[in-house]
């Protein structure tokens, strides 16, 4: 079973067993797959103007198509209730958010490749992030949409009783769950 | 309350620039996915509030459903919300109160 994170003299330090860490891993590659299939549909068309294939900026008659994949239309929200707004807004900011974000879930899988995990604060941030995208793509999966869902999914804990792929999903959110609060205390901890 | 005596003498053009210039704001909204104490991190990390500032504005989100958490620029606010999605909070902008 892991061990929470905690705050001391070589930093934040938390430990995770292998089994948890094979299956952490993998939630973090199935988002960066997803990140990088719209990550593709960014790429300009060959013939465009050098500028803009300069910079890598798209021009204002191109927005990106909407996001159909609920899971990843949270990751990647609209920035305003204004339709035009939100468009403009996800046309200059989206590549550079997509890449942050599989820039980040890339550095945690490779943390995950040890028990024991030592961090700083700006390392154990970046994991937090990283953590918790996964929790909103599993809690979109889980329709998690109000407190009640949350409770209902919070209830799922043993895991000699979990007999369907959702239980399933739900005993693995609550897991990161935890983890992540438990590093959220190690955090706070460290900047006080 | 300060009560107001008279009417202000404003043009109607002036009304229109004025409102052009009216202040951005970041809205933080509520979700039941995100955990408090991730969320009060975010706020004492991202924008420097105290903890107890952070932890205000945190229950404000969870209590009233969303909270204005600053206001400024159209280019300042822009970027808090593409870091709050970083930090995958629910956040939008919106201009003028």
């Amino acid at each position: 079973m892991a061990k929470a994170f905690k705050n001391g003299s070589k930093g934040i330090t938390g430990t995770l067993h292998s089994a948890e860490r094979k299956l952490i891993r993998e939630l973090f590659s199935d988002l960066i797959e997803m990140l990088e299939e719209r990550a593709r549909l960014h790429q300009l068309p060959e013939d465009i103007d050098p500028l803009y294939a300069l910079t890598g900026m798209r021009p204002e008659s191109m927005d990106l198509p909407p996001i159909a994949d609920p899971a990843l239309a949270r990751l990647l929200p609209d920035a305003s209730d204004d339709a035009v707004a939100a468009a403009e807004h996800r046309r200059l900011t989206e590549a550079d958010s997509i890449a942050q974000k599989v820039g980040r879930l890339r550095e945690a899988q490779l943390l995950l490749e040890t028990d024991r995990l030592v961090l700083d604060k700006d390392a154990a941030t970046r994991f937090a992030q990283a953590l918790n995208d996964v929790r909103l793509v599993l809690a979109e999966r889980l329709q998690i949409r109000s407190e009640e869902d949350s409770a209902r999914v919070a209830e799922v804990l043993d895991a000699s009783e979990v007999e369907t792929p959702e239980e399933y999903m739900s005993l693995v959110y609550n897991l990161i769950s935890w983890v992540l609060d438990t590093l959220m205390g190690a955090l706070m901890d460290a900047e006080s | 309350m300060v009560a107001m005596t008279a009417m202000p003498d404003v043009l109607s053009e002036f009304e229109t620039l004025v409102s052009q210039d009216k202040p951005w704001r970041l809205v933080v909204w509520n979700d039941p996915v995100n955990l408090m104490s991730y969320v009060s991190y975010v706020f004492r990390s991202y924008f420097g509030f105290s903890p107890e500032k952070a932890e205000k504005l945190m229950l404000q989100v969870h209590h009233d459903g969303f909270c204005t958490v600053r206001s400024g620029s159209r280019e300042a606010i822009e970027s808090d919300v593409q870091a709050m999605h970083g930090f995958g909070l629910n956040a939008t902008m919106t201009q003028g109160a």
